[in-house]
């Protein structure tokens, strides 16, 4: 194995946990057969690969559109040619662990908006419920099909250093991202040719399939073809790409706010041959400008009185109205808590160390130790408007807490964490740069399905630990390989994740006395080597 | 379908084929302005494929061929250039996406690129013009092709041949009108067998003309092949013949009334052009016959924003 140039080359960074370097300076078995086959390519023959991909990109008009001084330029999405490799078993406790974690989330949000006995248990304290921009009082009482809100979501994994599995964002309002999985694979299939089949690695193709599906069954009429469009707000909106792929991968209609109209409580798209009445939507436009007449007036997105076709059961909307109130960071400090609540069963997969910046405690530990921190707004996203305590000048951190006390409640401090590291091919060269991962999970009537793989995003700057598409990342093609790959690994893996669960870090209890939760933040960081690097 | 969609289809098409016009006679006119002895004057074109509001700003360059090369093809000000209606043809067809074949898009896709990439603007400038028009006339060509092999043969298709034929008439009036015009500022050009012969070219009917007639070139019979030549593909009644044609397969029983109300609009118009011969054509007036004739075709297109795209 070592006799490979490009893994010779190969410098890990110094504690980070690396998918493809092991911890004796060797290739993980997952990664062999890759590193081999690129090894007998020439780095010329690599830059021709990239290329490839760039035209592929370029003339399949997978690009996003930058409007700068009232001229229009194609911008791809950047791609590195590496795949990024999950073995099976991996996978297997991802899986479960997003299971469980959805079927949690869900459930709260059937409780957040009926009955709410998590909020009289004392489980999650009212004012973070209410104080939530996205909690919606038309949603309280509203049936919603088969009691699901989350149809779809884009759940944000990431690695520590020693490989352990976090959840960084929970993205259950209307994650995108999911055409790249697509197209990413199709790619792949042609710029390495056979490796794929040879590699064992899973389909991803069943997800527009499973997607359909869901709707289907969600159709308030019953007859036997109804009409399902997917709402887009239009083509000048940056993942206007991806609702093309999805309604022509689905065969359903794409269709803009304009398009649709609301009578008498029911929703119609106009057509060259009148009325047609809309059964399901699934819906790429955001709750504030879903309806004019309940939300942002200003919207021209949107559709006058869909909420109200809504709330009277006529059309089903995908996904419900709404969920943002679940995936607030705020509220993802309470997230094990909830699944302790609902499932009773112990969480599998970690939350991030969340401190909340209300707390006028955790605030005062924040601000002493604001080089190590991450701050980020509650209901921000994109990687926009937040603090990296370590990458700052004094000035920004100084006008940062100046905003921060204008509403705490809006902001949460994570420690910085060491995202893992995957080989990826810059300048002729293997180079490890941070990535996470977004697997998307379908929620329908029949359970939660997860096609194998997802997105996985990479910060392509060197050292940079933002991944955010709007930040200068891209991504990668997400191998997820099937169980009969890589024997002699297996035992190492399960290893892993033995001491994985074992090791994990306390969580934040509820209900504990203010003063001790400063200690516990502190008690997060075990050993101090530790400390240096997972923050 | 939905009503914006057929809507994007008809300008994505017209868009398409007004490109395809377009080129077509720079390339002609550049050739021809090798051709001649006295200075070149690009005005008729312009005057055809330009908006009126940018007269003031093309008089300056009606005499420059490589100038008014640039503003036609890759010029940013004006709306007509072939960069602009390609943008626009391409964001007519983003918004149909789905609806159109992968294989079809991409080639519209490329073109679009193809226009954009700034080597084409310098070529285009020092390099030979009509190998950098031919490049681009190969990607309308490949445009239709592709569209002729992919296309489902629907709604959709229909929609698009209409707007294509109706671009297609609307431009042969005008190039009758234009080209006609200048005969009355300049009798001399009535005799002037090379005025006419890249007349027939720019329009691809040369072969055409020269097998129909032989006795040289005569302003009637010219008039009389790009008006009433039902063979001939660029003629106008052969263009309206085939907005009847596509026409007619929208028909379906739940819009019947706007249906016949546009079909009866689109047969007057095919009548007033079949009943006509060159005779009652310079009888009438030439002139005031495209005029009206045109007026029909404009007609045609409101009726369809108003009954089928919901633009009313």
């Amino acid at each position: 194995m070592q006799e490979s140039a490009y893994f010779d080359k190969y410098n890990p960074i110094n504690g980070v946990w690396d998918e493809m370097y092991g911890a004796d300076a060797s290739v993980r078995a997952h990664y062999r057969k890759v590193i081999e086959y690129i090894s007998g390519e020439s780095a010329d023959d690599l830059n021709k690969k990239e290329e490839l991909a760039k035209r592929l990109f370029m003339s399949q008009g997978i690009t996003f559109t930058v409007y700068n001084s009232g001229e229009g330029i194609e911008k791809i999405f950047p791609f590195d040619i590496i795949p990024r490799i999950i073995t099976a078993e991996e996978w297997a406790f991802v899986e479960k662990g997003i299971k469980q974690r959805l079927t949690a989330l869900n459930l709260f949000l059937k409780d957040v908006y009926h009955n709410q006995f998590i909020i009289k248990d004392g489980i999650v304290p009212i004012d973070i419920i209410y104080s939530c921009p996205h909690f919606l009082r038309e949603m309280y009482q509203l049936q919603v099909p088969y009691d699901i809100y989350v149809h779809i979501s884009g759940i944000d994994i990431i690695r520590d250093h020693d490989g352990t599995f976090y959840v960084l964002e929970d993205n259950l309002r209307t994650p995108s991202g999911v055409s790249y999985m697509l197209e990413n694979r199709e790619i792949t299939k042609r710029l390495f040719p056979d490796l794929l089949p040879q590699c064992g690695v899973r389909s991803v193709t069943e997800y527009p399939t499973i997607l359909y599906k869901n709707l289907l069954a969600l159709s308030p009429r019953q007859i036997h073809n109804p009409t399902i469009v997917l709402l887009t707000p239009g083509i000048y909106n940056s993942a206007y790409f991806e609702h093309t792929t999805l309604a022509r991968l689905m065969g359903v209609e794409l269709v803009e706010g304009r398009d649709l109209v609301v009578n008498n409580h029911k929703v119609y798209m106009k057509t060259t041959t009148g009325l047609q009445q809309v059964d399901v939507i699934y819906r790429r436009v955001d709750d504030e400008y879903l309806d004019p007449l309940v939300f942002n007036p200003g919207s021209m997105l949107g559709v006058a009185g869909i909420m109200g076709a809504y709330r009277k059961g006529n059309v089903a909307i995908v996904n419900a109205t709404g969920t943002g109130v679940a995936d607030d960071k705020a509220v993802y400090v309470y997230v094990p808590e909830m699944i302790k609540y609902y499932l009773n069963e112990e969480p599998l997969l970690k939350n991030v160390p969340t401190l909340q910046l209300g707390n006028m405690d955790e605030r005062a530990h924040v601000f002493e130790n604001i080089n190590k921190m991450v701050i980020k707004k509650t209901n921000g996203s994109g990687g926009y408007g937040m603090l990296m305590g370590h990458a700052s000048t004094e000035q920004e951190i100084e006008d940062y807490k100046l905003e921060i006390l204008k509403d705490p409640r809006n902001f949460i401090a994570q420690p910085t964490i060491s995202l893992s590291a995957a080989p990826c091919y810059m300048q002729g060269e293997l180079q490890p740069r941070r990535i996470d991962l977004r697997p998307y999970a379908l929620y329908g009537p029949a359970g939660i399905e997860i096609v194998p793989g997802g997105l996985t995003r990479v910060a392509l700057k060197e050292g940079s630990l933002v991944v955010n598409s709007s930040q200068g990342g891209g991504s990668k093609d997400t191998w997820v390989l099937g169980a009969l790959e890589v024997k002699g690994e297996r035992l190492k893996v399960k290893g892993e994740l033995k001491t994985q669960e074992g090791k994990g870090e306390r969580l934040k209890a509820k209900g504990e006395p203010k003063a001790e939760e400063k200690v516990k933040a502190e008690s997060l960081k075990p050993k101090k080597e530790r400390r240096k690097q997972l923050f | 379908m939905l009503s914006r969609v057929a809507a994007s289809f008809y300008w994505l098409s017209r868009y398409i084929e007004r490109s395809d016009g377009m080129l077509r006679m720079l390339k002609i006119n550049y050739a021809s302005s090798q051709d001649t002895v006295q200075e070149f004057t690009w005005e008729p074109v312009i005057r055809i494929f330009a908006g009126q509001d940018e007269e003031e700003e093309t008089g300056k360059i009606e005499n420059n061929s490589r100038a008014v090369l640039k503003y036609m093809v890759t010029g940013k000000s004006n709306s007509n250039s072939i960069l602009n209606i390609i943008t626009l043809a391409r964001e007519n067809a983003r918004g149909v996406q789905e609806h159109i074949p992968k294989d079809l898009w991409q080639c519209l896709n490329e073109y679009y690129h193809t226009v954009k990439e700034p080597r084409l603007e310098k070529a285009l400038q020092r390099e030979d013009p009509i190998g950098v028009l031919d490049v681009l006339i190969k990607q309308v060509m490949l445009y239709y092709g592709t569209a002729e092999i992919t296309m489902e043969r629907g709604e959709g298709r229909s929609f698009m041949n209409i707007g294509k034929y109706l671009e297609r008439a609307i431009q042969s009036v005008d190039i009758l009108d234009a080209k006609f015009g200048s005969i009355d500022d300049n009798p001399n050009l009535l005799t002037d067998t090379s005025y006419w012969k890249h007349l027939l070219l720019s329009l691809g009917g040369y072969e055409l003309y020269l097998k129909t007639y032989r006795e040289g070139f005569e302003s009637t019979n010219i008039l009389e092949q790009v008006m009433l030549n039902e063979d001939f593909p660029r003629s106008v009644i052969y263009s309206v013949n085939n907005i009847q044609r596509y026409f007619e397969r929208l028909k379906n029983d739940s819009n019947l009334d706007d249906y016949r109300e546009m079909s009866f609009q689109i047969g007057r118009l095919q009548s007033r052009i079949k009943y006509s011969s060159v005779k009652s054509i310079e009888l009438e007036g030439l002139h005031l016959f495209l005029t009206q004739i045109r007026k029909e075709l404009y007609g045609i297109g409101n009726s369809l924003n108003e009954h089928y795209f919901a633009n009313s």
